[in-house]
């Protein structure tokens, strides 16, 4: 991990761990509804001050929290056309399988790539250090990921050009 | 397997099996650049009608198709094609020869009729190249292929050069993306010292190259690209030389897509491991679940 990266999501973490004190709490709008405070937005008084960490102008994270769940958005860095297609299809492809992710949400907040949705019933479920750990080596992973395909990507094009020209030698 | 083969393996593995044991068939099948077989046995089993349905036949037959089945299959071409397809030959497997060495290699041509086919232009293209190269000036005239519905093939005899420009279209921005990053390494990868005699490469999109700038009804949108192959003499001077490079030239849309698409499987098979990688961490989240049977105060279990 390089000495930039490792602030960043050392102030992501700090950050997830302190917003992650969820409670059980229901409507107060709707009678026996019980739903993410964070996604209804209908009461103003349970949602917590949103707070976004930068790392650079492209790649940030957004944390909004609220009295009985917390929504986590992640932009991942993108240099070029190649990175943000890779990044699009793999971010597509996780959020396709969000049902087994639990915490994944199904569709992105906007201007971001991922989001994630934790509410009171993961944490209770759920180990809340081990969530955030999950989180932090997501954010480790997905950019190293994203650079491997596009030089595997480079390399196979090289490979495929160098061996299709060579045959006119023969 | 990177580079791809220019002959049908369905018609060569057919035919050697009918060889050894003729009997009724009826198959159709397609190969690249929607061309269709059609495979059968009208009369007796001994004898196979192999037609072919091409796109750009009318095409084909301006640049001089028919000469070239006649030198490659003589006798065997049917005066009158099937019905719906463009060009049939007759086959009676009574008449090929016993020899195997012999054999294979009919069977061999016979399989690469589509190839065949295409390779009209090019031949027509490096014939007026000889004799413009003797004239020492001059350019011949251009020879469009419309192989697909939305691309094309572009020959042009130069006295000093043939030019191949194949148009490329791409449906999906991902295979938009990997082509580019492709087509680039093909114009990168001749400052290799191994490769430098290979044709030279170029590469244009939105706007197409000089060549073709007096075509009226060109798609310029950015899906669009051209891609330009310069063949020298070296290339072609040489009948053997000559076949191959038409064989190779020809499959070059189909080996550049062959292998965007296996670069789109590989990428899914990475993120597949990764995405599961990612499912243990999380899974690690998860406290344990107590199993096994639960018993109340007085022994009987616990259903909830």
């Amino acid at each position: 991990m390089s000495n930039v990266l490792r602030p960043y999501l050392a102030a992501v973490r700090s950050t997830l761990t302190a917003a992650l004190t969820l409670e059980d709490f229901s409507s107060q709008i709707v009678e026996r509804h019980n739903k993410p405070e964070v996604e209804v937005g209908g009461s103003k008084e349970v949602l917590l001050n949103p707070l976004t960490i930068s790392r650079n102008e492209n790649e940030r994270v957004l944390i909004e929290p609220s009295i009985n769940s917390i929504r986590l958005s992640i932009k991942i860095k993108q240099a070029d056309e190649i990175e943000r297609i890779l990044c699009h299809k793999f971010t597509r492809f996780m959020m396709q399988r969000a049902e087994s992710f639990i915490v994944l949400r199904r569709k992105p907040v906007k201007g971001y790539d991922i989001s994630f949705l934790i509410t009171n019933h993961h944490t209770d479920s759920m180990l809340k250090h081990k969530i955030v750990d999950f989180i932090i080596q997501f954010m480790e992973e997905v950019d190293k990921e994203i650079s491997e395909m596009k030089l595997s990507l480079n390399a196979r094009a090289r490979v495929v050009a160098e061996s299709y020209l060579s045959a006119f030698n023969s | 397997m990177i580079l791809l083969e220019s002959n049908n393996y369905i018609i060569q593995t057919t035919l050697a099996e009918k060889l050894t044991k003729p009997s009724s068939l009826d198959v159709q099948f397609v190969d690249f650049d929607d061309v269709r077989f059609h495979l059968s046995t009208p009369e007796r089993k001994t004898q196979l009608v192999l037609s072919m349905s091409i796109r750009c036949w009318d095409e084909l037959v301006r640049y001089g198709v028919h000469s070239i089945l006649q030198r490659e299959y003589g006798s065997m071409v049917k005066a009158q094609p099937e019905p719906e397809y463009n060009v049939s030959l007759e086959l009676d497997l009574e008449q090929f020869p016993a020899d195997p060495e012999a054999r294979e290699s009919l069977i061999q041509s016979i399989s690469l009729l589509k190839r065949n086919v295409l390779a009209a232009p090019f031949e027509t293209a490096f014939t007026t190249q000889k004799e413009l190269a003797a004239a020492g000036s001059g350019q011949g005239e251009l020879l469009a292929l419309h192989y697909r519905d939305e691309e094309a093939i572009y020959v042009q005899a130069s006295f000093d050069r043939v030019t191949v420009i194949f148009s490329t279209m791409f449906r999906e921005e991902t295979d938009r993306i990997f082509g580019k990053v492709f087509l680039q390494e093909f114009v990168d990868a001749r400052r290799l010292p191994t490769i430098q005699s290979a044709p030279q490469v170029l590469y244009t999109t939105n706007t197409p190259p000089l060549e073709l700038s007096h075509i009226p009804d060109l798609v310029q949108t950015e899906d669009v690209g051209y891609v330009t192959f310069i063949l020298f003499p070296r290339h072609f001077e040489k009948q053997p030389i000559a076949e191959s490079t038409i064989s190779h030239i020809q499959s070059f849309r189909d080996y550049l897509h062959y292998h965007i698409k296996c670069s789109k499987a590989y990428m899914h098979s990475r993120m597949r491991h990764r995405v599961s990688e990612f499912q243990k961490v999380l899974n690690r989240a998860k406290t344990e679940v107590a199993t096994g049977e639960r018993k109340t105060v007085s022994g009987r279990s616990l259903v909830r």
